[in-house]
Protein backbone atom coordinates (compact mmCIF):
# COMPACT_ATOMS: atom_id res chain seq x y z
CA UNK A 1 0.00 0.00 0.00
CA UNK A 2 1.15 3.72 -0.93
CA UNK A 3 0.99 6.18 1.26
CA UNK A 4 0.97 9.67 0.03
CA UNK A 5 1.96 13.06 2.97
CA UNK A 6 3.06 16.45 2.15
CA UNK A 7 6.57 17.42 3.54
CA UNK A 8 7.34 21.08 4.52
CA UNK A 9 11.03 20.85 2.70
CA UNK A 10 11.94 24.49 3.79
CA UNK A 11 12.25 26.03 0.04
CA UNK A 12 12.63 29.90 0.01
CA UNK A 13 8.89 31.28 -1.82
CA UNK A 14 10.56 32.28 -4.69
CA UNK A 15 8.13 34.64 -7.39
CA UNK A 16 9.40 32.83 -10.61
CA UNK A 17 11.00 29.27 -11.03
CA UNK A 18 12.98 28.39 -14.14
CA UNK A 19 11.37 25.43 -16.41
CA UNK A 20 14.25 23.19 -15.53
CA UNK A 21 14.49 23.24 -12.15
CA UNK A 22 10.11 22.77 -12.06
CA UNK A 23 10.84 20.43 -14.36
CA UNK A 24 13.64 18.47 -12.01
CA UNK A 25 11.71 19.38 -9.21
CA UNK A 26 8.70 17.41 -10.35
CA UNK A 27 9.92 14.22 -11.61
CA UNK A 28 12.99 13.62 -10.14
CA UNK A 29 12.82 10.80 -7.52
CA UNK A 30 13.41 12.73 -3.92
CA UNK A 31 16.65 12.46 -2.67
CA UNK A 32 17.59 10.58 0.03
CA UNK A 33 17.54 13.73 2.27
CA UNK A 34 13.72 13.59 2.49
CA UNK A 35 13.37 11.60 5.62
CA UNK A 36 10.76 9.22 5.97
CA UNK A 37 8.37 10.29 8.22
CA UNK A 38 6.74 7.76 10.64
CA UNK A 39 3.91 5.44 8.39
CA UNK A 40 3.08 2.18 8.91
CA UNK A 41 3.63 0.23 6.17
CA UNK A 42 2.73 -3.43 5.72
CA UNK A 43 5.23 -5.20 4.56
CA UNK A 44 6.45 -7.88 2.54
CA UNK A 45 7.32 -10.78 5.48
CA UNK A 46 5.24 -11.32 8.37
CA UNK A 47 7.33 -11.23 11.61
CA UNK A 48 8.68 -14.48 12.42
CA UNK A 49 6.82 -14.98 16.11
CA UNK A 50 3.74 -14.14 14.21
CA UNK A 51 4.31 -17.55 12.03
CA UNK A 52 2.74 -20.44 13.38
CA UNK A 53 4.25 -22.93 11.84
CA UNK A 54 4.38 -26.13 13.16
CA UNK A 55 6.17 -28.49 10.53
CA UNK A 56 9.87 -28.64 10.05
CA UNK A 57 9.42 -26.32 6.60
CA UNK A 58 8.78 -23.08 9.13
CA UNK A 59 12.39 -22.18 9.32
CA UNK A 60 14.42 -18.23 10.01
CA UNK A 61 13.99 -16.27 6.77
CA UNK A 62 17.03 -13.49 6.55
CA UNK A 63 14.50 -11.29 4.56
CA UNK A 64 16.05 -8.18 2.95
CA UNK A 65 15.41 -4.68 4.60
CA UNK A 66 12.71 -2.86 1.90
CA UNK A 67 13.40 0.43 0.98
CA UNK A 68 10.32 1.94 -0.48
CA UNK A 69 10.74 4.41 -3.47
CA UNK A 70 9.65 7.92 -2.98
CA UNK A 71 8.86 10.22 -6.04
CA UNK A 72 8.16 14.12 -5.73
CA UNK A 73 4.00 14.51 -7.12
CA UNK A 74 3.41 17.00 -9.91
CA UNK A 75 0.17 18.87 -11.14
CA UNK A 76 -2.28 18.99 -13.78
CA UNK A 77 -3.70 22.13 -12.34
CA UNK A 78 -1.14 24.89 -11.79
CA UNK A 79 -0.81 25.70 -7.78
CA UNK A 80 -1.50 29.50 -6.80
CA UNK A 81 1.45 31.76 -6.63
CA UNK A 82 0.76 32.37 -2.96
CA UNK A 83 0.48 29.20 -1.52
CA UNK A 84 3.17 27.59 0.61
CA UNK A 85 5.86 25.65 -1.59
CA UNK A 86 4.72 22.45 -0.02
CA UNK A 87 5.93 19.22 -2.08
CA UNK A 88 3.87 16.12 -2.05
CA UNK A 89 5.42 13.12 -2.13
CA UNK A 90 4.32 9.58 -3.01
CA UNK A 91 5.72 6.33 -1.33
CA UNK A 92 5.46 3.85 -3.93
CA UNK A 93 5.66 -0.02 -3.65
CA UNK A 94 9.41 -0.68 -4.49
CA UNK A 95 8.80 -4.56 -5.88
CA UNK A 96 6.39 -2.66 -9.00
CA UNK A 97 8.26 0.50 -9.01
CA UNK A 98 11.74 -0.37 -8.09
CA UNK A 99 12.11 -3.87 -9.75
CA UNK A 100 15.54 -4.82 -11.30
CA UNK A 101 15.44 -4.13 -15.18
CA UNK A 102 15.11 -7.01 -17.56
CA UNK A 103 15.28 -6.16 -21.48
CA UNK A 104 14.35 -9.90 -21.92
CA UNK A 105 11.16 -9.95 -20.32
CA UNK A 106 10.27 -6.81 -21.77
CA UNK A 107 11.09 -8.21 -24.98
CA UNK A 108 8.92 -11.20 -24.96
CA UNK A 109 6.25 -8.86 -23.67
CA UNK A 110 6.38 -6.48 -26.28
CA UNK A 111 6.46 -9.38 -29.13
CA UNK A 112 3.69 -10.93 -27.58
CA UNK A 113 1.85 -7.57 -27.79
CA UNK A 114 2.93 -7.02 -31.62
CA UNK A 115 2.32 -10.80 -32.14
CA UNK A 116 -1.65 -10.09 -31.08
CA UNK A 117 -2.31 -7.17 -33.23
CA UNK A 118 -1.68 -8.95 -36.70
CA UNK A 119 -4.46 -9.55 -38.82
CA UNK A 120 -2.94 -12.76 -39.98
CA UNK A 121 -5.89 -12.43 -43.12
CA UNK A 122 -2.65 -13.04 -46.09
CA UNK A 123 -4.11 -16.02 -48.46
CA UNK A 124 -3.29 -18.13 -51.60
CA UNK A 125 -5.20 -20.21 -53.69
CA UNK A 126 -3.98 -23.68 -53.52
CA UNK A 127 -3.95 -25.81 -57.28
CA UNK A 128 -7.23 -27.41 -55.99
CA UNK A 129 -8.68 -23.86 -55.20
CA UNK A 130 -7.50 -22.00 -58.52
CA UNK A 131 -10.56 -22.25 -61.21
CA UNK A 132 -10.26 -24.79 -64.09
CA UNK A 133 -10.90 -27.83 -65.19
CA UNK A 134 -8.37 -31.50 -64.41
CA UNK A 135 -8.50 -32.19 -68.39
CA UNK A 136 -4.19 -32.99 -69.07
CA UNK A 137 -3.46 -29.83 -71.12
CA UNK A 138 -0.85 -32.20 -73.20
CA UNK A 139 -0.14 -35.91 -73.87
CA UNK A 140 1.81 -37.72 -72.05
CA UNK A 141 4.06 -38.79 -74.43
CA UNK A 142 5.36 -37.32 -77.93
CA UNK A 143 5.60 -33.76 -77.60
CA UNK A 144 9.02 -33.54 -76.50
CA UNK A 145 8.07 -31.61 -73.25
CA UNK A 146 8.06 -32.09 -69.96
CA UNK A 147 4.63 -34.29 -69.22
CA UNK A 148 2.00 -31.98 -67.68
CA UNK A 149 -1.51 -32.92 -65.76
CA UNK A 150 -3.70 -29.99 -65.31
CA UNK A 151 -3.53 -26.44 -65.84
CA UNK A 152 -3.80 -25.25 -62.24
CA UNK A 153 -0.31 -27.19 -60.95
CA UNK A 154 1.89 -24.48 -59.04
CA UNK A 155 4.34 -25.52 -61.80
CA UNK A 156 2.73 -23.25 -64.16
CA UNK A 157 2.09 -19.58 -64.94
CA UNK A 158 -1.62 -19.28 -63.54
CA UNK A 159 -1.41 -22.14 -61.38
CA UNK A 160 -2.14 -22.54 -57.84
CA UNK A 161 0.59 -21.76 -55.28
CA UNK A 162 2.44 -24.80 -53.50
CA UNK A 163 2.19 -23.88 -49.71
CA UNK A 164 1.20 -20.67 -49.36
CA UNK A 165 0.30 -18.44 -46.30
CA UNK A 166 -3.26 -19.10 -45.51
CA UNK A 167 -5.01 -17.29 -43.02
CA UNK A 168 -3.87 -17.81 -39.25
CA UNK A 169 -3.84 -16.75 -35.76
CA UNK A 170 -0.49 -15.24 -34.84
CA UNK A 171 -1.09 -14.62 -31.53
CA UNK A 172 1.10 -16.14 -28.62
CA UNK A 173 0.59 -17.06 -25.07
CA UNK A 174 2.56 -16.08 -22.32
CA UNK A 175 2.47 -16.83 -18.77
CA UNK A 176 0.82 -14.40 -16.67
CA UNK A 177 3.01 -13.72 -14.57
CA UNK A 178 5.57 -12.71 -16.95
CA UNK A 179 3.85 -10.20 -18.54
CA UNK A 180 3.18 -8.96 -14.71
CA UNK A 181 6.88 -9.22 -14.28
CA UNK A 182 6.81 -6.90 -17.43
CA UNK A 183 4.62 -4.07 -16.74
CA UNK A 184 6.38 -3.79 -13.09
CA UNK A 185 10.13 -3.59 -15.35
CA UNK A 186 8.67 -1.33 -17.17
CA UNK A 187 7.21 1.00 -14.41
CA UNK A 188 10.30 0.63 -13.14
CA UNK A 189 12.52 1.70 -15.75
CA UNK A 190 10.19 4.86 -16.44
CA UNK A 191 10.65 5.78 -12.93
CA UNK A 192 14.53 5.35 -13.67
CA UNK A 193 15.05 7.14 -16.57
CA UNK A 194 12.84 9.93 -14.59
CA UNK A 195 9.77 9.50 -17.18
CA UNK A 196 7.10 9.33 -14.20
CA UNK A 197 5.05 11.45 -12.42
CA UNK A 198 2.30 10.54 -10.52
CA UNK A 199 -0.66 13.27 -10.16
CA UNK A 200 -3.19 13.74 -7.34
CA UNK A 201 -5.56 14.13 -10.09
CA UNK A 202 -6.42 13.91 -13.71
CA UNK A 203 -9.25 15.82 -14.08
CA UNK A 204 -9.16 18.98 -16.48
CA UNK A 205 -11.82 21.37 -16.05
CA UNK A 206 -10.82 23.47 -19.17
CA UNK A 207 -12.85 23.06 -22.49
CA UNK A 208 -10.35 24.70 -24.87
CA UNK A 209 -7.13 22.17 -26.12
CA UNK A 210 -4.78 25.00 -26.56
CA UNK A 211 -5.08 26.00 -23.10
CA UNK A 212 -4.05 22.18 -22.18
CA UNK A 213 -1.46 22.34 -24.57
CA UNK A 214 0.18 25.34 -22.98
CA UNK A 215 -0.05 23.87 -19.42
CA UNK A 216 2.22 21.08 -20.79
CA UNK A 217 4.59 23.05 -22.63
CA UNK A 218 4.85 24.53 -19.17
CA UNK A 219 5.58 21.71 -17.74
CA UNK A 220 7.74 20.18 -20.21
CA UNK A 221 5.82 17.05 -20.83
CA UNK A 222 6.38 16.18 -24.66
CA UNK A 223 5.12 13.17 -25.60
CA UNK A 224 2.78 11.78 -22.22
CA UNK A 225 0.72 9.11 -21.86
CA UNK A 226 -1.90 9.68 -18.92
CA UNK A 227 -3.16 6.75 -17.06
CA UNK A 228 -5.54 7.00 -14.70
CA UNK A 229 -6.83 4.37 -12.67
CA UNK A 230 -10.78 4.79 -12.92
CA UNK A 231 -12.13 2.43 -15.53
CA UNK A 232 -12.55 5.46 -17.68
CA UNK A 233 -10.62 8.62 -18.82
CA UNK A 234 -12.30 11.73 -16.95
CA UNK A 235 -14.37 13.31 -20.00
CA UNK A 236 -12.13 17.09 -19.46
CA UNK A 237 -8.67 15.03 -19.81
CA UNK A 238 -10.37 12.92 -22.81
CA UNK A 239 -11.72 15.98 -24.79
CA UNK A 240 -8.91 17.51 -24.02
CA UNK A 241 -6.03 15.36 -25.17
CA UNK A 242 -7.85 13.62 -28.56
CA UNK A 243 -6.63 16.16 -30.69
CA UNK A 244 -3.03 16.54 -29.78
CA UNK A 245 -1.03 13.72 -31.47
CA UNK A 246 2.15 13.36 -29.06
CA UNK A 247 -0.76 12.99 -25.76
CA UNK A 248 -2.72 10.28 -25.19
CA UNK A 249 -4.93 8.69 -22.09
CA UNK A 250 -5.75 5.72 -21.10
CA UNK A 251 -7.10 3.82 -18.15
CA UNK A 252 -4.59 1.23 -16.08
CA UNK A 253 -6.58 -1.80 -17.08
CA UNK A 254 -6.24 -0.76 -20.64
CA UNK A 255 -2.28 -0.23 -20.29
CA UNK A 256 -0.13 -2.91 -21.84
CA UNK A 257 3.60 -3.56 -21.38
CA UNK A 258 4.21 -2.04 -24.87
CA UNK A 259 2.49 1.31 -24.02
CA UNK A 260 4.36 1.28 -20.75
CA UNK A 261 7.76 1.16 -22.87
CA UNK A 262 6.60 2.87 -26.14
CA UNK A 263 5.57 6.42 -24.49
CA UNK A 264 9.14 7.95 -22.83
CA UNK A 265 6.57 9.84 -19.96
CA UNK A 266 3.63 8.17 -18.17
CA UNK A 267 1.51 10.02 -15.61
CA UNK A 268 -0.18 8.01 -13.34
CA UNK A 269 -2.69 9.45 -10.69
CA UNK A 270 -3.04 7.78 -7.39
CA UNK A 271 -5.85 5.34 -8.33
CA UNK A 272 -3.83 4.55 -11.05
CA UNK A 273 -0.71 3.97 -8.75
CA UNK A 274 -2.94 2.03 -6.23
CA UNK A 275 -3.96 -0.36 -9.25
CA UNK A 276 -0.32 -1.36 -10.34
CA UNK A 277 0.51 -1.80 -6.89
CA UNK A 278 -2.75 -3.74 -5.83
CA UNK A 279 -2.55 -6.42 -9.16
CA UNK A 280 1.17 -6.32 -9.45
CA UNK A 281 2.20 -6.89 -5.99
CA UNK A 282 3.76 -10.58 -4.78
CA UNK A 283 1.37 -12.68 -4.42
CA UNK A 284 0.96 -13.71 -0.64
CA UNK A 285 1.29 -17.45 -1.45
CA UNK A 286 4.60 -17.62 -3.12
CA UNK A 287 8.03 -18.46 -1.92
CA UNK A 288 9.65 -15.16 -1.35
CA UNK B 1 23.24 -2.61 -30.04
CA UNK B 2 26.05 -4.07 -27.40
CA UNK B 3 24.55 -5.35 -24.24
CA UNK B 4 26.65 -2.92 -22.52
CA UNK B 5 25.78 0.29 -23.57
CA UNK B 6 22.03 -1.01 -24.09
CA UNK B 7 21.74 -1.41 -20.65
CA UNK B 8 23.51 1.92 -19.78
CA UNK B 9 20.63 3.75 -22.22
CA UNK B 10 17.42 4.46 -21.86
CA UNK B 11 14.50 1.18 -22.73
CA UNK B 12 13.11 2.30 -25.78
CA UNK B 13 10.94 -0.42 -28.28
CA UNK B 14 14.14 -0.32 -30.32
CA UNK B 15 16.68 -1.30 -27.80
CA UNK B 16 15.20 -4.46 -26.88
CA UNK B 17 16.93 -7.85 -27.00
CA UNK B 18 15.62 -11.54 -26.29
CA UNK B 19 18.18 -13.28 -23.83
CA UNK B 20 21.08 -14.46 -24.85
CA UNK B 21 20.48 -17.74 -26.26
CA UNK B 22 16.79 -18.03 -25.76
CA UNK B 23 15.69 -18.42 -29.22
CA UNK B 24 16.99 -20.58 -31.57
CA UNK B 25 17.05 -19.79 -35.51
CA UNK B 26 14.36 -22.10 -37.68
CA UNK B 27 15.57 -24.83 -40.03
CA UNK B 28 15.01 -23.32 -43.47
CA UNK B 29 15.25 -26.17 -46.00
CA UNK B 30 15.37 -25.76 -49.95
CA UNK B 31 16.41 -22.08 -49.91
CA UNK B 32 20.11 -22.24 -51.46
CA UNK B 33 23.58 -23.23 -51.38
CA UNK B 34 24.67 -20.61 -48.60
CA UNK B 35 22.29 -22.06 -46.47
CA UNK B 36 23.84 -25.62 -45.80
CA UNK B 37 20.56 -27.20 -46.50
CA UNK B 38 19.70 -26.24 -50.21
CA UNK B 39 19.12 -28.93 -52.70
CA UNK B 40 18.27 -32.10 -51.75
CA UNK B 41 17.13 -30.14 -48.64
CA UNK B 42 19.53 -32.46 -46.22
CA UNK B 43 17.55 -36.02 -47.69
CA UNK B 44 20.53 -37.38 -49.96
CA UNK B 45 20.02 -38.55 -53.04
CA UNK B 46 17.05 -40.79 -54.12
CA UNK B 47 15.98 -43.84 -52.12
CA UNK B 48 12.68 -44.46 -50.06
CA UNK B 49 13.77 -41.72 -47.34
CA UNK B 50 13.90 -39.14 -49.67
CA UNK B 51 10.42 -39.09 -51.15
CA UNK B 52 7.42 -36.91 -49.94
CA UNK B 53 5.09 -38.51 -47.88
CA UNK B 54 6.00 -40.95 -45.37
CA UNK B 55 8.77 -42.49 -47.12
CA UNK B 56 9.05 -45.01 -43.93
CA UNK B 57 7.57 -48.12 -44.54
CA UNK B 58 4.89 -49.45 -41.82
CA UNK B 59 5.88 -50.29 -38.25
CA UNK B 60 7.31 -53.53 -37.37
CA UNK B 61 8.29 -54.07 -41.22
CA UNK B 62 11.69 -55.65 -41.76
CA UNK B 63 12.08 -55.43 -45.22
CA UNK B 64 10.03 -58.68 -45.99
CA UNK B 65 11.70 -61.10 -43.59
CA UNK B 66 9.22 -62.55 -41.30
CA UNK B 67 8.71 -59.60 -38.52
CA UNK B 68 9.57 -61.03 -35.04
CA UNK B 69 5.52 -60.22 -34.43
CA UNK B 70 4.83 -63.11 -37.05
CA UNK B 71 7.43 -65.45 -36.16
CA UNK B 72 6.12 -66.79 -33.12
CA UNK B 73 2.23 -68.37 -32.80
CA UNK B 74 -0.40 -66.57 -30.80
CA UNK B 75 -1.12 -68.77 -27.37
CA UNK B 76 -4.27 -68.18 -25.23
CA UNK B 77 -6.43 -65.67 -23.99
CA UNK B 78 -7.13 -62.63 -21.89
CA UNK B 79 -9.15 -63.33 -18.87
CA UNK B 80 -11.73 -59.78 -18.83
CA UNK B 81 -13.10 -61.00 -15.73
CA UNK B 82 -9.52 -61.57 -14.49
CA UNK B 83 -8.64 -59.49 -11.11
CA UNK B 84 -5.13 -58.40 -9.57
CA UNK B 85 -5.09 -57.83 -6.10
CA UNK B 86 -2.30 -55.48 -4.66
CA UNK B 87 -0.38 -58.49 -2.20
CA UNK B 88 0.79 -56.80 1.02
CA UNK B 89 2.76 -58.96 2.95
CA UNK B 90 2.33 -59.31 7.19
CA UNK B 91 6.09 -58.19 7.62
CA UNK B 92 5.10 -54.50 5.88
CA UNK B 93 2.03 -54.13 7.50
CA UNK B 94 4.35 -54.04 10.98
CA UNK B 95 7.11 -52.20 9.93
CA UNK B 96 4.37 -49.53 8.84
CA UNK B 97 2.98 -50.12 12.24
CA UNK B 98 6.21 -49.67 13.75
CA UNK B 99 7.27 -46.57 12.07
CA UNK B 100 3.55 -44.90 12.97
CA UNK B 101 2.24 -44.14 9.48
CA UNK B 102 -0.45 -47.40 9.92
CA UNK B 103 -2.83 -48.09 13.25
CA UNK B 104 -5.65 -49.70 13.78
CA UNK B 105 -8.53 -50.96 16.04
CA UNK B 106 -11.11 -53.18 15.65
CA UNK B 107 -13.58 -50.39 14.90
CA UNK B 108 -11.46 -49.08 12.56
CA UNK B 109 -9.50 -51.66 11.01
CA UNK B 110 -7.12 -51.14 8.14
CA UNK B 111 -8.87 -50.82 5.10
CA UNK B 112 -7.68 -50.59 1.12
CA UNK B 113 -7.78 -46.62 2.06
CA UNK B 114 -5.28 -46.31 4.90
CA UNK B 115 -3.00 -49.12 2.77
CA UNK B 116 -3.37 -46.35 0.01
CA UNK B 117 -2.37 -43.31 1.90
CA UNK B 118 0.37 -44.70 4.24
CA UNK B 119 1.78 -45.75 1.17
CA UNK B 120 2.15 -49.62 1.79
CA UNK B 121 0.49 -49.99 -1.08
CA UNK B 122 1.10 -47.61 -4.22
CA UNK B 123 -1.25 -48.44 -6.33
CA UNK B 124 -4.64 -50.44 -5.10
CA UNK B 125 -5.63 -52.57 -8.39
CA UNK B 126 -8.80 -54.49 -7.70
CA UNK B 127 -8.53 -54.53 -4.12
CA UNK B 128 -6.07 -55.47 -1.64
CA UNK B 129 -5.19 -59.49 -0.84
CA UNK B 130 -3.45 -60.13 2.94
CA UNK B 131 -0.62 -62.40 2.44
CA UNK B 132 1.34 -64.45 4.77
CA UNK B 133 5.35 -63.64 4.44
CA UNK B 134 6.72 -62.92 7.44
CA UNK B 135 4.16 -63.74 9.73
CA UNK B 136 6.55 -64.34 12.52
CA UNK B 137 7.60 -60.40 12.24
CA UNK B 138 4.12 -59.55 14.04
CA UNK B 139 3.95 -58.19 17.28
CA UNK B 140 0.48 -57.14 17.98
CA UNK B 141 -3.17 -58.08 17.33
CA UNK B 142 -4.26 -56.29 13.55
CA UNK B 143 -7.85 -55.52 12.47
CA UNK B 144 -7.64 -55.76 8.55
CA UNK B 145 -10.24 -55.68 5.91
CA UNK B 146 -9.02 -57.17 2.56
CA UNK B 147 -10.71 -58.08 -0.31
CA UNK B 148 -8.32 -61.58 -0.03
CA UNK B 149 -6.29 -63.41 2.71
CA UNK B 150 -4.41 -66.08 2.20
CA UNK B 151 -4.84 -68.79 4.76
CA UNK B 152 -1.21 -68.58 6.22
CA UNK B 153 -1.93 -64.83 6.80
CA UNK B 154 -5.15 -65.55 8.38
CA UNK B 155 -3.55 -67.95 11.29
CA UNK B 156 -0.57 -65.82 11.77
CA UNK B 157 -3.31 -62.63 12.52
CA UNK B 158 -5.32 -64.94 14.25
CA UNK B 159 -2.69 -66.36 16.51
CA UNK B 160 -2.65 -62.98 18.09
CA UNK B 161 -5.43 -62.08 18.33
CA UNK B 162 -6.15 -59.90 15.83
CA UNK B 163 -8.78 -60.40 12.93
CA UNK B 164 -9.12 -60.45 9.48
CA UNK B 165 -12.41 -60.44 7.76
CA UNK B 166 -12.41 -60.54 4.10
CA UNK B 167 -15.19 -57.69 2.06
CA UNK B 168 -16.08 -57.87 -1.64
CA UNK B 169 -14.71 -54.37 -3.13
CA UNK B 170 -16.09 -53.71 -6.74
CA UNK B 171 -14.41 -51.03 -8.32
CA UNK B 172 -17.14 -48.18 -7.45
CA UNK B 173 -16.63 -49.69 -3.98
CA UNK B 174 -13.32 -49.72 -4.05
CA UNK B 175 -12.71 -46.14 -5.36
CA UNK B 176 -15.60 -45.06 -2.32
CA UNK B 177 -13.20 -46.71 0.57
CA UNK B 178 -10.14 -45.19 -0.93
CA UNK B 179 -11.38 -41.70 -1.35
CA UNK B 180 -13.63 -41.83 2.13
CA UNK B 181 -16.95 -41.85 0.43
CA UNK B 182 -19.45 -42.76 2.46
CA UNK B 183 -22.90 -42.29 0.80
CA UNK B 184 -23.50 -44.42 -2.06
CA UNK B 185 -24.16 -48.73 -0.61
CA UNK B 186 -21.26 -50.58 -1.65
CA UNK B 187 -22.62 -53.37 -3.99
CA UNK B 188 -23.05 -57.06 -2.76
CA UNK B 189 -21.13 -59.84 -4.86
CA UNK B 190 -23.39 -60.80 -8.47
CA UNK B 191 -21.46 -63.58 -9.54
CA UNK B 192 -21.80 -67.04 -7.95
CA UNK B 193 -18.23 -67.40 -7.24
CA UNK B 194 -18.25 -64.56 -5.33
CA UNK B 195 -21.10 -64.86 -3.45
CA UNK B 196 -19.80 -68.81 -2.52
CA UNK B 197 -16.10 -66.97 -1.12
CA UNK B 198 -17.65 -64.47 0.65
CA UNK B 199 -20.30 -66.61 2.53
CA UNK B 200 -17.66 -69.12 3.76
CA UNK B 201 -15.98 -69.05 6.72
CA UNK B 202 -12.59 -70.65 5.52
CA UNK B 203 -11.87 -67.54 3.73
CA UNK B 204 -13.41 -65.35 6.87
CA UNK B 205 -15.61 -63.62 4.41
CA UNK B 206 -18.17 -60.78 5.64
CA UNK B 207 -20.93 -62.88 4.64
CA UNK B 208 -20.59 -65.52 6.06
CA UNK B 209 -22.77 -66.23 9.74
CA UNK B 210 -19.72 -66.23 12.40
CA UNK B 211 -17.93 -63.40 10.46
CA UNK B 212 -21.55 -61.44 11.19
CA UNK B 213 -21.41 -62.43 14.86
CA UNK B 214 -17.59 -61.37 15.23
CA UNK B 215 -17.18 -58.21 13.11
CA UNK B 216 -17.46 -55.17 15.52
CA UNK B 217 -19.75 -52.60 12.79
CA UNK B 218 -22.12 -54.71 10.64
CA UNK B 219 -24.63 -53.60 8.38
CA UNK B 220 -27.70 -55.08 8.89
CA UNK B 221 -27.92 -55.43 4.58
CA UNK B 222 -25.35 -57.85 4.93
CA UNK B 223 -27.21 -60.24 7.64
CA UNK B 224 -30.10 -60.25 4.86
CA UNK B 225 -27.63 -60.62 2.23
CA UNK B 226 -26.08 -63.63 3.96
CA UNK B 227 -29.54 -65.38 4.89
CA UNK B 228 -30.93 -65.03 1.06
CA UNK B 229 -27.66 -66.26 -0.23
CA UNK B 230 -27.02 -69.70 2.03
CA UNK B 231 -30.85 -70.58 1.62
CA UNK B 232 -29.80 -73.19 -0.93
CA UNK B 233 -28.45 -75.43 1.77
CA UNK B 234 -31.59 -76.01 2.56
CA UNK B 235 -33.60 -75.93 -0.46
CA UNK B 236 -32.51 -79.97 -1.15
CA UNK B 237 -30.29 -78.42 -4.53
CA UNK B 238 -28.43 -82.06 -5.53
CA UNK B 239 -24.86 -81.60 -5.47
CA UNK B 240 -23.60 -82.07 -8.89
CA UNK B 241 -20.21 -84.48 -9.31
Amino acid sequence: MFSCFRLALRRPPTATRSLSTALTDSLAPAAASVPPTAVSRPSATTPIHDLKGTSSSSSVVASPIIQPVYLSMSSLIPAEEDATELDEVVELDPFVFDHPIRRDVLHLCVVQYLDSLRQGSANTKTRGQVRGSGRKIRPQKGTGKARLGDGQSPMLRGGGRAFGPKPRDFSTKLPRKVIQMGMRVALSARLQEHGLGVVRSLEWPGFKTKDFAERLEELGWKRTLFVTGHDQVPDGLRRVTSNLYKVESKSAQDLSVYDAVKWPRLILDLPAVEWFERTLAKSASSAN
Amino acid sequence: MSLARAATSRVRLFNLTPAANSQHAQKRLGRGQGSGRGGTSGRGHNGQKSRSGNGKPKAGFEGGQTPIIKLFPKRGFVNPNAKVYAAVNLDRIQHWIDQGRLSCSPENPITAKELFLSGCIHDVHDGIKLLGDGGSALKAPIHITPSRASKSAIRAVEKLGGSVFCKYYNPLALRDCVKGNTERTQAAPTKRNDILWYTSWKNRGYLSPEALSKMPVVEDRWKELSKQFLMYKEQGIEQQK
